[in-house]
C-alpha cells in the first residue's frame, strides 16, 4: 500500500512537472502575462482608477471583490477555529485566566514570567512603540506606497505575539478588550461591504470608485477606509488565533 | 433612478458575507438573537436571488462588472440560467437555518451558536459566489470560504469521531483546493487573463499545449473531489453522517453541487477552448455509473439512517455525472435539474432524519422500528422523501432521472441506462427496508415509544419541504424548459 501511494506520488509530481515545463519562460517579456490584462494595468492603471500606486489599484480597485473574499477567508479561519471543540489542554487549564503552561518554558505556570530573559523582555517592550508606529505609517501610506492593510495586519499581529510571550497571554489580551473583539475582527469584510455600497450609489457598481480627477480626496478616504478594515480586522483575528492556541 | 438590476448580483454574495461577520455581535447579548438574525439575512438573501431569478427571465442574463471594470479587467459576476441554481440554494437555507435554531439545544454548546450561524452563512454566501462568477481566482477563493466553513461546520457538534471526519475532509479538501489553484496559475501563466471566457478564447486561438490540458485535468480532478465522485468520495459518508443534521442536509445538498458547477465551468472551458479532453465524457459516464450502482448498494448495508442518506448522496452525483457525461441534449438537462432536484429530496430527508434524531436520541433502523407511530408527520415527510429518491413519479426526483435515463437509451447507452435502472433498484431496496422499519414493525426501544412530533420551528421547515417534492415534480416541466437553453451551450464541450 505505500508503495502504491508513493508511485503515484512519483507518477502526479511527474505530470504536474512536465505541465509547468511547458509554460512559458519564466521573466520572459513576450509571455502573455505581461502582454495581456497587465499590459494594460501598467498602461493605464493610474490614469484610469485615479490611484497613485498601481499595486493598490490592482488589489483594491480592479479586483477588490478578490480581495474582499480574501478578507472573508482570514475572518472564516477565526471562526472556523472558535468553532472547534477545545482540546484536552485547553480544557484542564479552566478557561481563560490561567496562563498558558507549557508555552515559555516546559516546567509550569509559576515559573513562566521568570523563564523569559529579562534582556528579551526588554528589548520586546522597548521596540513595541517603535513596530507599533511602523505598523501604523505602513497602513497609512499604503495605498501610495510599499505596506498596507494585510501587511499593516502582520505587523499588528507579530507585535501582539511578541507582547503576549513576554508579558504573558492575560495582560497582552487586554490589548483588545473583549467587548470591542466582536466588532473590530469583523471589521475586513464590513469596511468592504460599506464602502462598496457608498461605491454603487456613486458609481452604479459594487466597490466602484469616483476616478474623477477631482474626486481624489473621496476616493483616498474610501481606500483608506478599507485599509484600515483591512489592517484592524486582520491583527484582531490574528491575536485571537494565537490566544485559541494551546499551550 | 433606476436601479440596474445587474449590479445588485454582488449583493447576492456580499449580503450573506457582511452578515456571517455581524453574526458574533448580534450573538454578544443572547445566542438565539443569532439565529434570528441569520434567518432575515438568508431571507433578504433568498428574495433578491428571486428577483433577479425573475428579472433573468425578462431580460436574459444578468451581468455585472464589479467596480464597473469590463472583463478581462475586472470580475464579472454572471447570474445567468446555471447561476439561478443560487435561488432555491438561497431558499433551501432559508428553511435550514429555522430548523437548526431549536435543534442546536443540546447538540451544539451554546457558546458555539454564534460560529455554527457564523459559518451557515459564510457557506451560503461561498456557494453563491462560487456559482456567480467568472472569474477564476474568484471561483477559488469563493470554494475557500465554502470549504472553510463546511469542515469546521462538521465539527462543530465536537462529539467522538467528529474531529476525525472533519480532518479527513480537510486533507481530502485541501489537495483539492491545491489543485484548482495550481490549475488557475497554469491557466493564468498560459492566457494572462482570469476571466473564464476570455482564458478559453485565447486558449483557443493560441498554440494546443500540453500545460492547458493539464490544467482542465487538474481543475476536473479537483471539482470530482469536492463532488464526491466515485472513487474520490471517500471522505463524504462520515463527514455528512456525523456533522448535525442541519449541516448534513446543506453539505449533502448543495455544497457537493460546487464539484458539480466546477465540472460544468471544465466543460464549458474545453469547448470554447477547442481543447478535447479525450474520454472525458466517457470516463464521466462511467464513474457516474458505477458511483450510482455502488453508493446506493453500500447504503443497503448501513444501519445509521444519516449514514445511509450519505451513501445515497454518492449515488445521486453519480446520476447527475452520468447525465453530464452522455451529452445527450435530455441526458445533460436531467441532470441539471437534478442537481436541484437532489438539493430538494436531500435537504428534505436529511432534516427529516435529523428531526427523528432529535426527538429519540436514536439513529440506527433497528433502534428506530416502530417510529412511524409516535412521530407520523415527520415519518410521513421522510417516506415522501424517500419515494422522491428512489425516483417514482409524481416527485422531484422522478423526472430528472426520468430524463437521464431517457438520454442514456437515446444516446445509444443502453449500458448506462441499466445501470441507473439497477441503481434505482438498489435505491429501492433500502428505503424498502426503512420504510418497513419504521412503519411495519413494533417499538423495541422506550424512546421511540415516548417520543413526540418536533416543535414547529422544526416541523415547518420538514413539511413545507416534503410537499415541495410532490409539487417540484408535478411542475416538473417548468424547471426543464427553464434549463434547457442552457443545455445547448454546454453540449459541444461534450461532444468533443
Amino acid at each position: 500500500m505505500r508503495w502504491l501511494g508513493l508511485a503515484l506520488v512519483v507518477v502526479a509530481a511527474a505530470t504536474l512537472m512536465l505541465g509547468v515545463a511547458d509554460l512559458p519562460p519564466h521573466g520572459a517579456h513576450d509571455a502573455p502575462v505581461h502582454t495581456h490584462v497587465g499590459a494594460r494595468y501598467l498602461e493605464r492603471g493610474v490614469a484610469e482608477t485615479g490611484m497613485r500606486n498601481l499595486v493598490t489599484a490592482v488589489l483594491l480597485v480592479y479586483r477588490g471583490f478578490d480581495t474582499f473574499l480574501e478578507v472573508v477567508v482570514i475572518f472564516s479561519a477565526l471562526v472556523a477555529v472558535v468553532a472547534l471543540p477545545r482540546g484536552r489542554a485547553a480544557r484542564s487549564r479552566d478557561g481563560d485566566d490561567q496562563p498558558p503552561a507549557a508555552l515559555l518554558t516546559r516546567e509550569g505556570p509559576a515559573q513562566e514570567r521568570i523563564s523569559v530573559s529579562p534582556v528579551v523582555a526588554f528589548v520586546v517592550q522597548l521596540l513595541g512603540p517603535f513596530i507599533a508606529v511602523f505598523a501604523l505609517a505602513s497602513l497609512y501610506r499604503g495605498h501610495v506606497s510599499p505596506g498596507g492593510g494585510f501587511q499593516s495586519a502582520a505587523i499588528f499581529g507579530a507585535l501582539f505575539i511578541a507582547l503576549a510571550l513576554v508579558q504573558g497571554r492575560e495582560r497582552a489580551a487586554r490589548l483588545v478588550p473583549r467587548g470591542a473583539r466582536v466588532w473590530l475582527q469583523a471589521l475586513g469584510p464590513l469596511s468592504f461591504a460599506l464602502i462598496g455600497g457608498v461605491g454603487w450609489v456613486l458609481t452604479g457598481a459594487f466597490l466602484g470608485y469616483p476616478a474623477e480627477a477631482a474626486a481624489y480626496a473621496l476616493r483616498e478616504a474610501m481606500v483608506v477606509a478599507v485599509e484600515i478594515g483591512i489592517a484592524v480586522g486582520g491583527a484582531v483575528i490574528l491575536a485571537q488565533l494565537f490566544m485559541a492556541m494551546e499551550g | 433612478m433606476t436601479i440596474a438590476w445587474s449590479q445588485t448580483v454582488p449583493y447576492l454574495v456580499v449580503l450573506p458575507l457582511a452578515g456571517a461577520a455581524l453574526v458574533p455581535i448580534v450573538a454578544r447579548r443572547d445566542a438565539r438573537a443569532a439565529g434570528g438574525f441569520t434567518f432575515v439575512v438568508t431571507l433578504v438573501t433568498a428574495a433578491l436571488a428571486i428577483a433577479l431569478t425573475v428579472r433573468l427571465v425578462v431580460e436574459g442574463p444578468l451581468t455585472a462588472h464589479v467596480g464597473g471594470w469590463v472583463a478581462p479587467y475586472g470580475i464579472e459576476l454572471r447570474f445567468d440560467r446555471l447561476g439561478a441554481w443560487t435561488a432555491p440554494l438561497a431558499v433551501f437555507f432559508v428553511l435550514v437555518v429555522p430548523f437548526a435554531w431549536r435543534y442546536l439545544e443540546g447538540t451544539v454548546p451554546r457558546d458555539r451558536w454564534a460560529a455554527f450561524y457564523a459559518l451557515m452563512l459564510l457557506n451560503l454566501g461561498g456557494l453563491i459566489g462560487f456559482s456567480l462568477t467568472a472569474d477564476l481566482f474568484n471561483l477559488f477563493l469563493a470554494m475557500e470560504v465554502v470549504s472553510l466553513s463546511s469542515y469546521a461546520l462538521v465539527a462543530v457538534a465536537g462529539r467522538g469521531t467528529a474531529a476525525w471526519a472533519a480532518l479527513k475532509y480537510l486533507l481530502l479538501g485541501s489537495v483539492s483546493s491545491l489543485l484548482v489553484l495550481f490549475a488557475v496559475a497554469l491557466l493564468f501563466a498560459l492566457t494572462g487573463s482570469l476571466n473564464l471566457p476570455d482564458v478559453a478564447a485565447r486558449l483557443a486561438a493560441a498554440e494546443p499545449s500540453p500545460a492547458a490540458t493539464l490544467a482542465l485535468a487538474s481543475l476536473a480532478v479537483a471539482f470530482a473531489v469536492k463532488a464526491a465522485l466515485f472513487p474520490l468520495h471517500v471522505w463524504l459518508p462520515d463527514a455528512h453522517a456525523i456533522a448535525p443534521s442541519p449541516v448534513s442536509a446543506v453539505l449533502s445538498g448543495l455544497v457537493v453541487k460546487i464539484g458539480i458547477v466546477g465540472l460544468v465551468r471544465v466543460m464549458e472551458l474545453a469547448a470554447s477552448s477547442g481543447i478535447a479532453l479525450d474520454l472525458f465524457g466517457e470516463l464521466l459516464m462511467v464513474l457516474g455509473a458505477v458511483a450510482i450502482v455502488m453508493g446506493a448498494f453500500l447504503a443497503i448495508f448501513q444501519d445509521d439512517i444519516k449514514l445511509m442518506l450519505a451513501y445515497s448522496t454518492i449515488s445521486n452525483i453519480g446520476y447527475i455525472v452520468l447525465g453530464l457525461g452522455l451529452g445527450a441534449p435530455f441526458a445533460v438537462a436531467g441532470a441539471l435539474v437534478h442537481v436541484v432536484n437532489h438539493a430538494l429530496i436531500k435537504v428534505t430527508l436529511f432534516l427529516a432524519a435529523g428531526s427523528i434524531i432529535h426527538q429519540t436520541g436514536l439513529r440506527t433502523l433497528t433502534d428506530l422500528r416502530g417510529v412511524g407511530r409516535t412521530l407520523p408527520q415527520t415519518c410521513a415527510a421522510m417516506t415522501l422523501g424517500a419515494i422522491a429518491i428512489v425516483g417514482l413519479p409524481p416527485t422531484a426526483g422522478f423526472i430528472s432521472k426520468w430524463y437521464i435515463g431517457l438520454g442514456a437509451f437515446s444516446a445509444g447507452r443502453v449500458a448506462y441506462g441499466f445501470a441507473l435502472v439497477f441503481g434505482a433498484l438498489f435505491v429501492f431496496i433500502y428505503y424498502v427496508r426503512m420504510l418497513n422499519a419504521f412503519y411495519f414493525r413494533t417499538p423495541t426501544r422506550e424512546e421511540v415509544a415516548a417520543a413526540v412530533e418536533p416543535p414547529w420551528s422544526m416541523r415547518g421547515p420538514v413539511l413545507f419541504l416534503a410537499a415541495a417534492c410532490v409539487i417540484v415534480g408535478l411542475l416538473g416541466g417548468f424547471l426543464l424548459a427553464f434549463i434547457m437553453p442552457a443545455v445547448g451551450d454546454l453540449l459541444p464541450a461534450i461532444r468533443s
